[in-house]
């Protein structure tokens, strides 16, 4: 028996390896498809290119592998597979590819500018030069760099631009959606020039210029015959979204290689335009670009120490123990904490309907009582600014948000935190006393009792909300945590047109981050009261804040161009945030977190490299952070 | 004759009787199973399309626009009408064997992302448990046979293997063969650096990806199997027929094979729900190693309330637990003596 059982368990073993191979060989359909595009690459005139600059394009490519010294390899972009190619679509978790955002990412679309969150400016991509806005300032013109070229070898239009914006409105895509109460027509003034007519108010004035500088660098320009192929095959809007889109035709200097449940690759197309000397002057420096896709945080920091990352957008806790105990080769933006530039303020809302926070003093007291170094040290491991470093406003702590203000104004409204007694006088003063001896605090008679929450497994956004419930027990205000899962979270916070339940009664969201629009629009999410009675709000303001003055204000600023008023009205803004305190900023958080392994690529952008324009720490995918890719290097060449 | 007819004709309607019996409970489970299992995912709270708007809504400064995608995704998903509504549709979708799109991955279908992850839970699990059941129960038999220091020796450490969590079993081999060692990578199915495709390095790629997950299964299963075969292994070692057999002389050999062949069969009823139901229990490998799979898409779609892959994924699990409940049973119609005499009756 025990010889058979031998036998069988032999038969088993050699079963399962077999049957491990035909497991993982069961995406072959996608290997034979990497297989048909990778001949492309090797077709690419790579003669052209002086040698020095990319020296493997010419050797052909093996399909089945992908040579480290000629990957760049990221995490924290892309979980879960990738779905689509669509770029009309917001639905095809295609993280690296397709992001229409304030820092658009470029490698496979392209938008006419790159915005640039260091220094706030848009520079042209696809566009040649300088936007204009016209005298009456109603409508802005562009022109397309006659070196642009799609990916069929066709070159870009102002009809392509004109056509992309059309088919937005006609189907109605998100992108059109969002914008078409702010632009009125995109259209081509002859094959190089593009004229887009804001929407005009009552007044005969642009609806909101700010939004329209906005699409500029932030909406990819689509092909107008790849998009009437697309048309012709939807039926309806639906299909139009839904569509996988593996035919796109596209601009940017990489497109799809590979793509399975477990990676994505994208391969340098090498007869990209941008190597024309109105633009690059060259192709980027890595011929793939890959990400592994991994189940959590953990699993990719340790790929990440491994050497398996270069590029990591993740947020790795105690990011500096990889170089300061490990010893790695592994950095971030800047050196010392906080690592990397802040640029969106992680906030924590009150719910004014709950008992006794309709009252300025209690919701000052909890927010000036709170112990922030804490919550810096702990939850952010210190990859964020202390409030003695920025003091709070509504501004990000990039160099050109915290110009539009006059901090000197309001200086005495600013905390720094960790104010206990001052948090007491302020209750002391507004009568809110412990008249019962329990050591809580009563507001006409009864008892101040809150729950802070926020979605379970945000780990650091958790350790942000304990700390703001251990403040109130130090001020006598009883305030527990609670925790709910994010699918049912973020339902009760996004509906605005009902009375937010029973334990949220503080409450955290987020806030925009850095963007051409910024810091008003950030601001209008904070504290406009337009959103107040949607049913899925997802803009901001859930904590339905209303106040005619500061609705007043960001109305005005989008068509205000004179710099000492706006600096005015801004600095206002402030003064209201800060004396009403209908939210307050917890903590600082990058736009994309930024830590690089420099075991195979160096040459990474970092503070002070000495770029012009700098280059920002944004993945080397957003954005002006392209011009990263460009400028990379092998370790060893 | 006419005796031996009538009697196969007794024994022959007994075992109509009893696989038909077996066959109603079977299409009864299955179609409860059915209705919990689209019921249950919608009762939780919350709204999946909010969260779908949410990933729509980036970037987007427009009230009602937010809005018109809100209900274009509704009316899409049909989420917006009755509950019996959707089950109607659900069933009729279902039974032309369309589970629809689903919610977390739109516009994929919910075939198509069961199709790419199911193989490679297989192919990790229904090895493992074998392996796992096979050793499992060889040594259990093997203990309790033995004796002596052996089984003191081995009998805590399967008590000790088969209490750790799953996912202690595999943070540790992580820790020591990956980390540590570095002789296994970390995570992933393949090579990070690798497309798949059929050559030796790929195929290779493979098993070494392979191994990790794969005996964090396996040396868990041996733990419960040993534990159970040793004992049903030790009460059929002191049953009258063993001791009879012995006072017959019949050689120890062969009392082993009756004794193993008695033991085994509530083993057989343990692998086969085990079989069953493996996709769950494939989760916590595929997680902490980052390896694909069916039990990380269930998690995804869970936490992203996508009903209806969470429906289609549930109902294969039921299906696959209740065919081998059902075969079980009907395997040991004809193997169970007493099965069989009490249908007879």
């Amino acid at each position: 028996m025990k010889k058979v059982l031998y036998i069988l368990s032999l038969l088993v073993i050699a079963s399962l390896m077999l049957t491990a191979c035909g497991g993982g060989a069961t995406p072959t359909p996608a290997a034979e498809e990497a297989a048909t595009e990778a001949p492309a690459a090797t077709e690419a005139p790579a003669a052209e290119e002086p040698a020095t600059e990319a020296p493997t394009a010419e050797e052909p490519a093996d399909p089945n592998e992908l040579p480290r010294n000629e990957t760049l390899y990221f995490n924290g972009q892309q979980w879960g597979p990738v779905v689509g190619w669509n770029p009309y679509s917001n639905s095809n978790n295609n993280a690296m590819a397709i992001a229409q955002q304030d820092n658009a990412r470029v490698i496979m679309f392209e938008t006419p500018y790159l915005y640039n969150m260091l220094d706030g400016k848009q520079y042209p991509l696809l566009a040649d030069g300088d936007y204009t806005w016209n005298d009456e300032k109603t409508e802005v013109t562009f022109k397309i760099k006659a070196a642009a070229k799609w990916s069929d070898g066709t070159p870009v239009t102002a009809e392509d631009v004109a056509y992309t914006w059309a088919t937005h409105v006609k189907w109605p895509t998100p992108t059109g959606e969002a914008n078409k109460d702010y632009i009125e027509t995109i259209e081509a003034k002859d094959a190089q020039t593009v004229v887009i007519k804001a929407k005009l108010g009552a007044d005969g004035k642009a609806v909101n210029p700010l939004l329209v500088n906005a699409y500029l660098s932030s909406n990819y320009v689509i092909q107008k015959a790849w998009t009437q192929t697309l048309e012709a095959r939807s039926a309806d809007v639906t299909a139009f979204l839904a569509d996988p889109a593996e035919d796109v035709v596209y601009s940017g200097p990489y497109h799809k290689f590979f793509a399975d449940d477990t990676k994505v690759v994208y391969v340098r197309d090498e007869n990209y335009w941008g190597q024309d000397a109105s633009m690059w002057g060259k192709l980027p420096a890595p011929r793939y670009l890959a990400h592994t896709i991994f189940k959590d945080n953990a699993a990719g920091t340790t790929a990440l120490q491994a050497g398996e990352v270069d590029v990591s957008q993740q947020f790795n806790s105690n990011v500096q123990d990889l170089w300061l105990k490990d010893n790695l080769p592994i950095s971030t933006y800047l050196p010392e904490a906080p690592y990397g530039i802040g640029a969106s303020l992680p906030t924590a809302f009150f719910n004014p309907d709950s008992y006794g926070l309709d009252q300025v003093a209690v919701r000052k007291a909890i927010a000036i009582a709170v112990d922030y170094p804490t919550i810096i040290a702990n939850a952010m491991t210190n990859q964020s600014a202390t409030f003695d470093q920025v003091p709070r406003s509504l501004m990000n702590p990039t160099a050109g948000e915290q110009a539009t203000y006059d901090q000197a104004a309001v200086q005495d409204l600013q905390w720094a935190g960790n104010d206990i007694e001052g948090a007491k006088a302020l209750l002391d003063e507004a009568g809110i006393v412990d008249t019962d001896g329990d050591g809580w605090r009563e507001y006409n008679g009864q008892k101040l009792t809150y729950v802070a929450t926020c979605p379970n497994g945000w780990s650091d956004w958790q350790a942000a909300i304990e700390v703001v419930a251990a403040a109130g027990k130090e001020i006598g205000i009883d305030i527990t945590t609670n925790y709910p899962e994010w699918s049912v979270y973020q339902t009760v916070v996004t509906k605005s047109d009902a009375a937010l339940p029973e334990g949220y009664d503080i409450f955290m969201m987020w806030s925009d981050g850095a963007g051409p629009t910024q810091p008003w629009s950030r601001i209008r999410r904070l504290m406009s009261s337009e959103y107040i009675g949607m049913a899925s709000n997802w803009n901001g303001n859930w904590g339905k804040y209303s106040n005619p003055e500061a609705d007043k204000l960001i109305q005005a600023i989008p068509v205000e161009s004179d710099p000492a008023k706006l600096k005015e009205m801004y600095t206002e803004l402030v003064k209201i945030y800060l004396t009403d305190v209908p939210s307050f900023t917890l903590m600082y958080r990058p736009q994309a977190f930024h830590t690089v392994n420099e075991s195979v690529w160096t040459n990474f952008p970092h503070d002070g490299d000495g770029t012009n324009p700098p280059v920002p720490p944004l993945d080397l995918t957003d954005g002006w952070s392209i011009a990263g890719l460009y400028n990379l290097t092998l370790v060893n060449p | 004759m006419a005796v031996d007819y009538i009697y196969v004709e007794v024994i022959l309607r007994a075992y109509r009787k009893y696989f038909l019996n077996k066959f109603l409970w079977f299409l009864v489970t299955l179609v409860s199973a059915f209705l919990l299992n689209f019921i249950l995912p919608r009762l939780m709270p919350g709204d999946p399309v909010a969260a779908i708007v949410s990933r729509l809504a980036q970037g987007m400064s427009n009230t009602s626009g937010i809005q018109a995608i809100y209900e274009q995704y509704t009316e899409l998903f049909g989420t917006n009408k009755p509950l019996l509504e959707q089950f109607v549709i659900y069933v009729k979708n279902v039974v032309q064997g369309d589970f629809g799109f689903s919610f977390s991955q739109y516009p994929r279908t919910v075939a198509d992302v069961i199709k790419s992850s199911i193989w490679w839970t297989i192919a990790l699990q229904f090895p493992a448990i074998i392996v796992g059941w096979l050793i499992g129960n060889s040594l259990g038999a093997l203990a309790a046979y033995l004796r002596g220091s052996f089984d003191k020796v081995f009998m805590p450490i399967s008590i000790f293997a088969s209490n750790l969590p799953a996912f202690g079993m595999a943070v540790i081999l992580m820790v020591v063969f990956a980390v540590t060692l570095k002789w296994f990578p970390t995570s992933g199915g393949y090579g990070f650096d690798l497309i798949p495709n059929f050559s030796w390095k790929f195929i290779w790629s493979v098993i070494v990806h392979y191994q990790l997950p794969f005996w964090s299964i396996v040396l868990i299963t041996i733990g419960g199997q040993a534990i159970g075969m040793r004992s049903m292994s030790i009460y059929e070692l002191n049953a009258d027929y063993v001791k009879y057999s012995r006072f017959m002389g019949i050689k120890d050999r062969k009392i082993v094979s009756y004794v193993f062949r008695n033991a085994m069969l509530p083993q057989i009823t343990g692998l086969a729900l085990s079989i069953g139901t493996m996709v769950g229990g494939a989760l916590v490998a595929e997680i902490i190693f980052s390896y694909p799979g069916l039990g990380s898409t269930i998690l995804t779609a869970v936490l992203g309330q996508d009903y209806p892959l969470i429906s289609a994924a549930t109902l294969i699990i039921t299906i696959m637990v209740l065919s081998a409940n059902f075969l079980i049973e009907i395997v040991y119609g004809f193997l169970d003596p007493r099965i069989k005499a009490v249908q007879a009756d």
